[in-house]
């Protein structure tokens, strides 16, 4: 009887010293920022090449840690120091590590969309690193103003994954929407610094001047300076009349709505349901797509060719090329999530990811949607006509135009 | 027994937990510490030291480069697209619209839309124009499949359809509605690098490319393979980037084997013009291999 007891015992001992094993009781190895491997493998930089950019940003940026921010960023440093490092109290008992707390789950330590969680989220959450940001009150290509990330974090993004920050202390929002510009600044200027490679002159030898003129005032400087301008570059919007004819406007927003002039319906759906052009891919999305496209007919070509008859240089060439291939291949199954196509918005819900005031949806229709299809109607649709499209399309959850087919609507099935 | 089961696989799935089961990513060089505690104080040191901004201009006068571009192949025929959106304008009397990204002409075997364009040049003739260049689309293809201007020209964005487009220039600020028979201005504001690519998001299969430089000094090849690029500053080394839509090269880079003008895999030339010349580069050979599929 004892040894039938023991026997179970060692069983357990040993299966949790294989579990221990595993997880090592050594310390954790401090965190760190991933390099843009899929966009350092698109530009075929050498180890060396890496190795540069990686030290150019430990040098303007520091490490997840211990952040650094040169002046030119305009950041400040003292709130990045509250959002970054791992979740701890200070010794007065603030509360540090914000970032990794509220947000490295899915946007990732490195800012760049691959936390754990991300793979499971519909939509995916935002990569930060190529600086586009699509909920904002500026035009299109510019950054979001603080107040517009502030407000983000406030109320979420309804209809996705990210939620609500609302009940954080002010000071603690502070700290993470500067943390997400100092991601987001890193990001971009670390693709600045991987796409200047292919520009260098041939007599630079494939090495990036260490100059400050070169890093600094050509490189980092003109990121920061976006972020800064977005202050000044709020869409002007003109207020809606307060004696406006609702119904007329409606109306009218719905004549816009299927006309060719905002041809909204194209996308949107003639329910307004989501159901228009829907296999269509948002940027980041899209450049997955193109590089697995490229990939493919590459690695096609590649494979059938007949290495009978090549010079040893061009062997050597042939070598490389499936090196590279297949090295590519390995970053995107690492470092990219399977592409997604992006639904345009079904209006009939009443959900609208940047926020449901009137004047979000003036924003969104007048400057479009940066980094997804949805284009700006400025310039071709006049305010007053914008402001007759929000109309109507705030009315669409409670719409019962029945005509439209809004009490039908399509299966899912049969929209995909 | 069947504890001791249910023991081995609690110890399995929490191995398989630990270790996850994400693929393996693959192994990134770490950074030089040491070279960037060095970086660090050359950006924090208060000197901005600008030395020589600009080159030196070295030379006087004006001259002209031509060439033509031919491919050394046969190409295959090219794919109908899929145009599957409003038929009764896109596909009107059975048409049906074809891949453009390799457009030979039979006759001469010249290669259209091969971009040529000048890197650096330390002197510009003259200012953007202020008169606007049309880029339209019609029958849902733009009609330029590559598309050059001049960074501060106007391009008047034109939509020939009875139907409505967006046009949205990828990495720029421009994605506007472009409504039926109507049409927009947009004055690019920086340059591309290399050409960027151009959709319209409600027909996926309509594309095309633009590049914009601050000389304007860029060409796109014709329909029988010529370029021509006037007027640029005689007497300096002048460097020129070449590009196309299916080159195997880097960012479309098209790397051709040409001793004598120094060009580069990475798809650059080089040489010096005489004022009042007229520079010709003659027959330019594309290799098939050079083209992807």
């Amino acid at each position: 009887m004892t040894t039938m007891k023991i026997i179970p015992a060692c069983r357990l001992l040993i299966a949790g010293l294989c579990v221990a094993a595993a997880v090592g009781c050594g310390k954790t190895p401090p965190a760190y920022f991933r390099p843009n491997m899929v966009e350092a493998t698109k530009q075929r930089l050498t180890a060396d090449q890496e190795k540069q950019v990686a030290t150019i940003l430990l040098a303007m940026f520091g490490t997840p840690d211990d952040p650094v921010c040169l002046p030119e960023t305009g950041l400040d440093e003292a709130k990045l120091r509250l959002a970054a490092g791992p979740v701890r109290s200070d010794i007065v008992g603030r509360k540090n590590g914000l970032y990794r707390e509220h947000c490295a789950h899915c946007h990732g330590v490195t800012g760049d969309a691959l936390g754990p969680t991300a793979a499971f989220l519909n939509p995916y959450p935002r990569d930060y690193r190529p600086g586009v940001f699509k909920f904002k009150s500026t035009e299109r290509a510019d950054k979001p103003t603080h107040a517009d990330l502030v407000r983000l974090l406030h109320n979420g993004v309804p209809g996705t994954s990210m939620p609500s920050f609302a009940l954080l202390p002010a000071v603690q929002v502070e700290a993470l929407v500067e943390y997400v510009k100092y991601l987001s600044m890193r990001g971009e200027t670390e693709l600045a610094l991987m796409r200047a490679f292919f520009e260098l002159d041939d007599d630079a030898q494939g090495k990036l001047p260490e100059t400050r003129e070169f890093l600094v005032d050509e490189t980092l400087s003109p990121v920061a300076e976006k972020w800064r301008a977005a202050a000044d570059a709020q869409i002007q919007v003109p207020p809606m009349p307060a004696d406006i004819d609702m119904v007329a406007s409606i109306a009218k927003g719905r004549e816009l709505f299927y006309g060719d002039k905002a041809n909204c319906v194209k996308c949107h759906g003639v329910t307004g349901l989501g159901d228009g052009q829907a296999n269509d891919y948002d940027d980041w999305n899209k450049a997955i797509v193109e590089i697995g496209k490229e990939l493919a007919s590459g690695t096609t070509k590649a494979r059938e060719a007949s290495t009978a008859g090549m010079s040893p240089e061009e062997l050597s060439e042939h070598r490389a090329q499936l090196a590279w291939l297949d090295k590519f291949g390995k970053v995107l199954d690492g470092d990219a999530l399977e592409p997604r196509t992006i639904p345009p918005r079904n209006l009939r819900h009443g959900i609208y990811r940047g926020g449901r005031r009137p004047i979000d949806l003036y924003y969104r229709i007048h400057a479009g949607i940066n980094g997804a299809p949805m284009p700006a109607a400025k310039g071709t649709v006049p305010p007053e006509d914008i402001w007759h499209i929000v109309n109507y399309i705030r009315s669409l959850p409670y719409g019962l135009d029945g005509e439209l087919g809004a009490d039908k609507p399509m299966l899912a099935r049969d929209r995909f | 027994m069947s504890r001791m089961h249910r023991l081995r696989s609690f110890a399995a799935v929490g191995c398989l937990l630990v270790s996850g089961c994400r693929p393996e990513r693959v192994a990134t060089p770490g950074a030089d510490v040491e070279a960037a505690r060095t970086l660090h104080a050359t950006f924090v040191s208060a000197s901005s030291a600008t030395g020589d901004t600009a080159a030196a201009s070295t030379g006087t006068g004006w001259g002209t480069l031509k060439g033509r571009f031919v491919f050394a192949g046969s190409p295959a025929a090219a794919k109908p697209l899929v145009a599957d959106k409003d038929t009764e304008v896109c596909s009107k009397g059975g048409m049906k619209l074809l891949d453009r990204s390799l457009l030979v002409d039979p006759s001469t075997k010249g290669l259209a839309n091969v971009v040529v364009f000048a890197r650096k040049v330390t002197r510009v003739k003259d200012g953007p124009s202020s008169t606007p260049v049309v880029f339209d689309q019609k029958q849902c293809e733009f009609l330029a499949p590559v598309f050059a201007a001049r960074v501060g020209q106007p391009i008047d964005v034109k939509n020939s359809d009875p139907i409505g487009h967006n046009t949205n220039i990828a990495g720029s600020d421009f994605n506007q509605l472009i409504p039926a028979g109507g049409g927009t201005t947009y004055v690019p504001k920086a340059e591309t690098g290399m050409p960027t690519m151009v959709t319209c998001n409600v027909h996926p299969w309509m594309k095309a490319y633009m590049v914009f430089r601050k000389d304007g000094y860029v060409a796109v090849s014709a329909a029988d393979g010529s370029f021509t690029i006037p007027d640029l500053p005689a007497g300096e080394l002048l460097e020129f980037q070449v590009w196309h839509e299916r080159s195997t090269g880097p960012n479309g880079a098209l790397g051709l084997d040409k001793p004598d003008l120094k060009w580069t895999p990475k798809g650059r030339f080089q040489l010096t013009i005489q004022p009042d010349e007229l520079k010709d580069v003659g027959t330019l050979e594309v290799p098939a291999s050079a083209i992807g599929t």
